[in-house]
């Protein structure tokens, strides 16, 4: 598809920022993210071009803002809605029951 | 069919991947040195195929193999398995005159997205 | 319309990790331990360094670096290093005439095995977009300035191949042994963002 994933050539996105000593993961989440591709992965749930198809067809703002592991947690949410082991609402409860924790 | 990866299996997951190399005798439609076209290929559904070099020409330098096909395999309709090559482009064919003459662009590119030029 | 598919980020997208990681493992499709264990396999082997042994024994054994160059996954395997994002790997070669770099614009391909995971850069917008069309102008943000008649060759990661750079090997470390020369084998030389250090750097 035409997606806004496709960049090559594109102007205008300034300059190439380099964090110097970046380390592995900012924060927790992200190694779980990391660490929950690879087990998806592994236990069949998508093979590589099924885990891009997902981030590609993200909303364009939503893909030009958002970090690498957000765009994981995109595909690997809607890979395992595809193929059935979760639906949006449950994954929506659980977030939102999380997110209410949280202010408790 | 979900196979839960037990910490036992998640070495062997790591180290082994996922290949995406497919061993059948399909037949190659291009050879090295091979000047070909890359197709306007404009579906909605997935490809790998970056919009820069569609339309331009280039040179195969280097077949890879046999591998899946990503259009059909993201949308879980089978491999259709087919040779990929490293196609060579001329910066200034791709970019006209923003291209440096010195210099050139690699892609990988399966049977599917060219044609002979 | 469902969080993940609004406009915007994810408010609070840790917690929907941890939400989808439960649910997840509740329903048997994952093993939290196996998580654990992998995030330690990157964590503390999976990197740069084992490009940088790669790229080293391809200095100073001949035999090494031609089987290298015919066939990178099997050569780099030899060593240890393989799997995930390493599956199919190509090793190409810079010289005086030749500067090779590696992107990957439709999404963030990279050598994991010899690399490790790549750095936000990397994976940014600006290199996708621009190291394809202008790489000497990006090369020289990373301080390399590229000669007029040296070839910059842009490798495109558009496929289930994945590219290794070899750099040059730094003049006056002619008495070093591969384990000193490692240590001058940086991650961006590997990328092809920069050079292996100068001996004493």
């Amino acid at each position: 598809m035409n997606g806004i994933h496709d960049i090559g050539g594109k102007h205008g996105f300034g300059p190439v920022v380099v964090e110097q000593n970046e380390p592995y993961f900012h924060e927790e989440w992200e190694s779980r993210m990391l660490a929950m591709m690879i087990a998806c992965f592994g236990a069949g749930v998508f093979n590589v071009d099924q885990f891009r198809r997902p981030i590609e067809t993200m909303k364009p703002g939503h893909y030009l803002l958002s970090s690498y592991y957000e765009k994981w947690l995109c595909t690997v949410e809607q890979n395992c809605i595809d193929v059935g082991i979760v639906t949006r609402e449950e994954v929506d409860a659980r977030h939102k029951q999380l997110m209410k924790e949280k202010m408790a | 069919m979900i196979n839960k990866v037990t910490v036992e299996m998640m070495p062997i997951v790591l180290a082994t991947g996922d290949p995406a190399r497919v061993d059948e005798p399909i037949p190659a439609k291009f050879k090295e040195g091979d000047k070909v076209i890359v197709l306007e290929v404009n579906a909605p559904t997935h490809n790998r195929l970056p919009s820069y070099i569609k339309g331009k020409v280039g040179t195969v330098t280097f077949d890879h193999g046999v591998f899946v096909f990503p259009d059909t395999s993201a949308h879980r309709k089978g491999p259709k398995p087919q040779h990929v090559y490293t196609v060579t482009f001329t910066a200034q064919e791709v970019w006209g005159e923003a291209g440096h003459p010195s210099d050139r662009l690699y892609a990988d590119i399966w049977d599917d997205y060219m044609r002979h030029a | 319309m469902a969080l993940a598919q609004e406009n915007v980020l994810i408010p609070d997208v840790g917690l929907r990790v941890k939400a989808l990681e439960s649910l997840l493992a509740e329903k048997g499709a994952i093993d939290p331990k196996s998580l654990d264990l992998l995030v330690e396999a990157f964590e503390t082997r999976i990197g740069p360094k084992n490009g940088a042994k790669v790229i080293a024994k391809a200095w100073v054994d001949p035999e090494y670096k031609k089987w290298l160059m015919k066939d990178g996954t099997a050569a780099i395997k030899s060593l240890g290093y393989s799997g995930v994002q390493g599956e199919n790997m190509v090793v190409i070669e810079n010289t005086p005439t030749v500067h090779n770099v590696v992107v990957c614009t439709l999404c963030s391909c990279y050598p994991w095995p010899t690399l490790g995971l790549p750095p936000i850069w990397f994976k940014s917008a600006p290199y996708r977009a621009r190291v394809v069309i202008e790489p000497r102008a990006v090369l020289r943000e990373f301080g390399l300035e590229i000669a007029d008649d040296v070839e910059v060759r842009v490798w495109d990661s558009t496929a289930e191949l994945r590219y290794l750079v070899m750099p040059m090997r730094p003049a006056g470390t002619e008495n070093f042994n591969e384990a000193q020369l490692a240590e001058l084998v940086t991650r961006d030389s590997m990328i092809g963002t920069g050079l292996a250090l100068a001996p004493g750097k």
